[in-house]
């Protein structure tokens, strides 16, 4: 039984022995080993999926490619901590703030400090899209410069938020379960077959969102 | 002096990982004496996954229980244990349970229907993946079997050879005797010509000779013959032809 709405979300652990968010180190289990040169089903699979991720995410840096390394893992890391938080009895760790800030806030600042101190000149001229009206200008370099700070904070709280509405639909859902006459479970249990599924579709979508956005912003730092 | 410190460890683990690579060739070089093959065998690489029973228990477990609590014996041991958790409260039946029971038969229909096809599809990849791996290997075993065979036939190519050669002499023999043959047919035609070229003359001169001896002796008698015989004898011939008429 839960206390309130959002103890779900609580990590219930104490802060020296963080025991419940151990399980963002459960995408470790699921990576396939290599014990043998020949690979396994699972790992054949897990390599189509990590070329299909560095095929589509070729086309969005052109020179700095070795940025896909930390796009394509990032986007594994968090789609594994999503589909793994729907799961029964396991913590969610992508659905707090403190988790995506970390990787949000981390990367943008980077990109910031290192473009600002060499590629001035090019970001200076990136907060004004190209076709502005010259009468707009002034208001475009206040605007892109609002959303170009703004941004950590969008990726984080994109992915936090999704999470945390996509798990409290689905306690909501499941809790009323335990308090509904028998007739109505069968509905209830197509109802929540759905949401499942919605969930995800955007457990894997968010994983990406985050992704391809960090990626493209290190693309338009490089160029 | 810390550069002088720093080579001769270098110098000094040389040395040592050299001794013991000279310890380790010294050691026999059959395997038997490396390792125990009998009660530590080599890992075999697993082709199939382990045996499971309602997809996730693995089949051990069953074989575990059996010899002391038979077929039903962790059947009964998982209902047991589910009952005593859920009717003490130590397992709390809430949300969580159903999403989890929702989500497993999501799981089990997804994989009934989409596993088949899934492994079929990494089935395949994998045999191509081996393949690939396999190929110097098999390639070579395929060339060297295509050479032994084309081998193999210019030898017995070679033994054909012989026997045309064998095939040409003894034509070439054939011939020589119908040569042969042919040569003593035209000597003993010639020599038959010459014999009866002999023969024929022979013949002839006998010929003369006894035409020449009849017209002699024939001129001979027909001068002997007087007027008086031949008179005589032709007396006699109607005489005799008288009597035969006179018969007749």
């Amino acid at each position: 039984m839960m206390t309130n709405l959002f103890s779900i979300f609580d990590p219930a652990s104490p802060n020296s022995l963080s025991a419940n968010w151990c399980s963002s180190l459960l995408f470790v289990l699921l990576m396939p080993g290599a014990q043998w040169v020949a690979s396994t089903r699972y790992s054949g699979l897990f390599k189509q999926l990590s070329d299909y991720l560095f095929s589509e995410f070729r086309p969005i840096v052109k020179k700095a490619s070795f940025v896909l390394l930390i796009s394509v893992s990032l986007l594994l890391l968090i789609m594994f901590n999503n589909v793994a938080g729907l799961l029964p009895y396991i913590f969610t760790a992508t659905a707090h703030l403190s988790f995506s800030l970390c990787f949000g806030l981390a990367a943008w600042s980077g990109l910031m400090l290192y473009g600002w101190s060499f590629n001035t000149q090019a970001l200076l001229v990136h907060l004004i899209p190209q076709g502005t009206p010259a009468a707009l200008m002034p208001f475009m370099v206040v605007i892109e410069s609002i959303s170009n700070i703004i941004r950590p904070g969008t990726l984080a709280v994109r992915l936090s938020a999704n999470m945390i509405a996509g798990h409290l639909l689905l306690s909501l859902l499941s809790s009323s379960f335990s308090f509904s006459p028998l007739m109505a479970v069968p509905i209830l249990a197509i109802a929540e077959l759905a949401l499942i599924s919605l969930e995800c579709a955007v457990a894997f979508i968010q994983s990406y969102v985050f992704s391809v956005l960090l990626t493209l912003y290190m693309a338009e730092f490089s160029d | 002096m810390l550069s002088r410190l720093a080579a001769r460890s270098i110098r000094l683990a040389h040395t040592s990982s050299s001794a013991s690579q000279a310890a380790a060739s010294a050691t026999p070089a059959t395997t038997n004496e490396e390792r125990n093959e009998v009660d530590f065998p080599r890992t075999k690489r697993p082709i199939h996954p382990a045996p499971v029973r309602m997809g996730f228990i693995p089949e051990t477990w069953f074989e575990l229980l059996y010899s002391k609590t038979g077929v039903t014996g962790p059947y009964v041991l998982g209902t047991g244990l589910i009952t005593y958790l859920v009717s003490k409260e130590i397992y709390v039946i809430e949300h969580e349970f159903y999403s989890g029971v929702i989500m497993a038969m999501m799981a089990a229909y997804g994989i009934k229907k989409f596993g088949p096809t899934v492994a079929a599809t990494l089935d395949d990849q994998l045999a191509k993946e081996k393949e690939e791996m396999l190929s110097g290997r098999n390639n070579t075993i395929k060339a060297l079997t295509e050479g032994i065979a084309a081998s193999e036939l210019s030898a017995e190519q070679a033994k054909g050879q012989s026997l045309l050669f064998q095939a040409k002499r003894d034509n070439i023999g054939l011939q020589l005797e119908a040569a042969y043959r042919q040569r003593l047919q035209s000597v003993y035609a010639e020599v038959k010509k010459r014999l009866d070229y002999q023969l024929e003359k022979s013949n002839v001169e006998k010929r003369f000779e006894q035409r020449h001896m009849v017209d002699w002796i024939v001129q001979n008698v027909r001068q002997s013959i007087t007027p008086a015989q031949e008179a005589a004898s032709l007396k006699q011939c109607i005489t005799d032809l008288k009597a035969l008429a006179a018969r007749a």
